[in-house]
């Protein structure tokens, strides 16, 4: 059976429930204005320092968001044991996960959505196209390793609180490339070009050892 | 021919012991019901059977493979009605259904008739969630014959099934070899020649016709 | 006596043979004074650290790919003793940093990855225990020990290529006097005994705490009341 078409099956379906629900992204959407209330009154932002602080409270933001959003799509599988319904289809563990990462991929993407514009309202942050790349960039790897971790945890004790245990130390990578790239996109010191490509270094490289391990740690 | 060979099936959580050396052969077309009370162990057993867990020792073939080794050729010839019905609560009952078409690769068209046959048309467009806790069994029970399995394995489909819980499943089971497992003794003899007790996560051995003495 | 204990004997001995060569033969550094010993110590049980990792690393590509429980109770063994080497390391090289750099911790390459390196091997050993015993644990933490092998030398570079501050490899280019390298060669031979040991150990305990988990339950009891077949 054609692979392709069971991932689009699977994120077609988490989309779909997610835009019945409104559960997920509001919320999110919710957590990430919180993140920069917390990051204004942290750090003391004005107008002066705004552009070497928001790329920290981008990161910070995100990263916070995509731990909630990947743990999320596994452990409401597992909540309703369909993760096993579907696993005892003939279709592939991997596609199966390839669905599922697609589609907390997108809804990190509809986070993003608020969160860039919110940097810009808020701190007068300048999101270029640049920084809108860069960001991209981390998410596709970020979210890989995110959904690998989400679905060990969905089947262990704890899972809250071992999913950023796991998880935080393999996005760093992308957490320093993304935030060199989005600094010197806003005109802090830094080289972007060499910053995306070892964002899209780190993106082939985790696709493809994800795509691997996918498979031992969905199937029985 | 034998659809099920079970030799020694174990399995252990951690410490605990849940299932312990249990054989079973079953032919093609036999309709086998497991009994037994909370906790004896006939979960793990279906879930080992429909290849979902596997065991810590012992050997199971299932129409001549080696279930474990072969499980993916296995996953067209088996159907596995869950102890939870597994269901998308936001999709409705059909839209779950095509999902699993989907998954299965076999025609969306088969959603429908799924539908039909556990008596669900009139709530096809209905959320999951809506559902009673009864009709979502009948969807699980329809989304496990989804791919037409020659294998059926049920853990207490009858759960909140209603009345005509033996119609339905009679229906279901003809012409397929089935593992079922219930605590309903009175169901168990109606719908299966055969029954397998288990106690504590032993086999009490199987018999034809048994009525357990206490 | 049980050559556990003896090898553990010898273990802790060629330890304290390694100190004494550390305080006693080794020349005091011009520079840095007497907390220069500390580096003997330091890179040894980091390289240790790396070898216990390795064994990791080896032990869940084995176990994923022949499900071999061997390979397994090396990976955990592995990883057990190279989270106690990371240990020594991190606390060592922080002594070592506050008379030095005039603090105990810098955002540099080799500390951080260091530290990520900790956290990784923690959340295995984490893994383990939160897992449902046997496969499943076995086969995530896995997942986790290769990830977490791959990952390192990548925060690593992607620091490096930030900003670094950490000492150079000084063993490689003859920088150091021969006393002090024959000093740190030998500390290196017998903190890697001592890894070796531990992981012996280890293994050894995983053993049977496996096959108690295994262990053959007692003989069936037969039920009081048997199922009466009805003809």
């Amino acid at each position: 059976m054609n692979p392709l078409r069971v991932a689009l099956a699977v994120a077609r379906k988490d989309l779909r429930s997610e835009w019945r629900t409104r559960e997920l992204v509001p919320a999110l959407a919710q957590f990430i204005v919180l993140a920069l209330l917390i990051g204004n009154f942290g750090f003391q932002i004005d107008a002066r320092n705004a552009n070497t602080i928001t790329p920290g409270i981008l990161w910070l933001a995100l990263v916070f968001a995509g731990l909630v959003a990947f743990g999320r799509t596994f452990a409401s599988e597992r909540e309703q044991a369909s993760l096993e319904a579907m696993l005892m289809t003939p279709a592939s563990p991997v596609a199966i996960f390839a669905g599922k990462a697609l589609a907390a991929t997108a809804l990190l993407v509809i986070c993003e959505a608020v969160l860039l514009p919110a940097l810009n309202l808020f701190f007068g942050a300048d999101i270029s196209g640049d920084v809108v790349a860069a960001v991209l960039l981390a998410t596709i790897g970020m979210a890989v390793l995110g959904c690998l971790f989400a679905a060990v945890v969905a089947r262990t004790r704890a899972r809250e609180l071992l999913l950023p245990l796991l998880t935080l130390p393999l996005w760093i990578p992308f957490i320093v490339a993304g935030g060199l790239a989005v600094q010197s996109a806003m005109g802090l010191p830094g080289n972007y070009q060499q910053a995306i490509g070892l964002l899209i270094d780190f993106d082939i490289l985790f696709v493809v050892l994800t795509s691997l391990a996918a498979r031992f740690v969905l199937d029985e | 021919m034998s659809v099920i060979v079970a030799d020694g099936l174990t399995h252990r959580f951690g410490a605990e012991l849940a299932l312990e050396a249990v054989d079973l052969v079953l032919d093609t077309g036999e309709h086998i019901a497991v009994l037994g009370d909370n906790g004896a162990g006939k979960t793990t057993l279906l879930r080992i059977l429909a290849t979902a867990l596997r065991p810590t020792a012992g050997r199971l073939q299932i129409a001549g493979l080696d279930a474990f080794r072969e499980r993916r050729r296995l996953r067209h010839y088996l159907g596995y009605v869950a102890h939870s019905p597994g269901l998308y609560p936001a999709l409705s009952a059909i839209e779950n259904l095509e999902f699993f078409c989907d998954l299965q690769d076999v025609n969306r068209t088969r959603a429908g008739e799924a539908v039909e046959i556990v008596g669900l048309g009139h709530m096809a467009h209905r959320r999951a969630a809506e559902l009673s806790r009864g009709m979502q069994q009948r969807l699980a029970i329809a989304r496990a014959i989804l791919h037409e399995p020659r294998l059926l394995i049920m853990d207490e489909p009858n759960a909140s099934l209603g009345s005509d819980a033996a119609d339905l499943l009679t229906h279901v089971m003809r012409g397929r070899t089935v593992v079922l497992a219930t605590h309903d003794q009175a169901l168990a003899n109606r719908l299966c020649p055969r029954t397998l007790v288990l106690r504590h996560g032993r086999s009490l051995g199987t018999a034809t016709h048994l009525r357990v003495v206490q | 006596m049980s050559s556990y204990i003896k090898a553990s004997a010898a273990a802790v001995v060629l330890m304290l043979v390694a100190g004494a060569a550390i305080f006693l033969y080794a020349p005091t550094d011009a520079l840095q004074g007497p907390v220069q010993r500390i580096f003997y110590l330091h890179v040894s049980s980091a390289i240790a650290a790396y070898g216990c990792f390795a064994v990791v690393l080896v032990g869940g590509v084995i176990y994923l790919w022949r499900e071999n429980l061997i390979a397994d109770r090396f990976a955990r063994a592995g990883a057990l003793a190279g989270v106690v080497f990371t240990t020594v390391t991190l606390v060592m090289g922080m002594l070592w940093a506050k008379p030095i750099w005039g603090t105990f911790w810098t955002w540099d390459a080799r500390l951080t990855s260091t530290l990520v390196l900790w956290i990784i091997y923690a959340g295995y050993l984490l893994v383990r225990r939160l897992a449902e015993p046997g496969r499943q644990a076995a086969r995530f933490a896995a997942v986790v020990g290769i990830f977490g092998f791959i990952d390192v030398p990548i925060v690593h570079f992607s620091v490096t290529w930030w900003r670094t501050q950490h000492p150079g490899p000084i063993i490689v280019n003859d920088a150091l006097p021969p006393e002090m390298l024959a000093a740190f060669l030998f500390t290196l031979v017998c903190t890697l005994v001592f890894a070796a040991v531990l992981i012996g150990i280890r293994y050894r305990i995983e053993t049977l705490q496996d096959e108690r988990e295994t262990a053959v339950a007692p003989a069936k009891v037969v039920p009081a009341h048997q199922p009466e077949a009805v003809p």
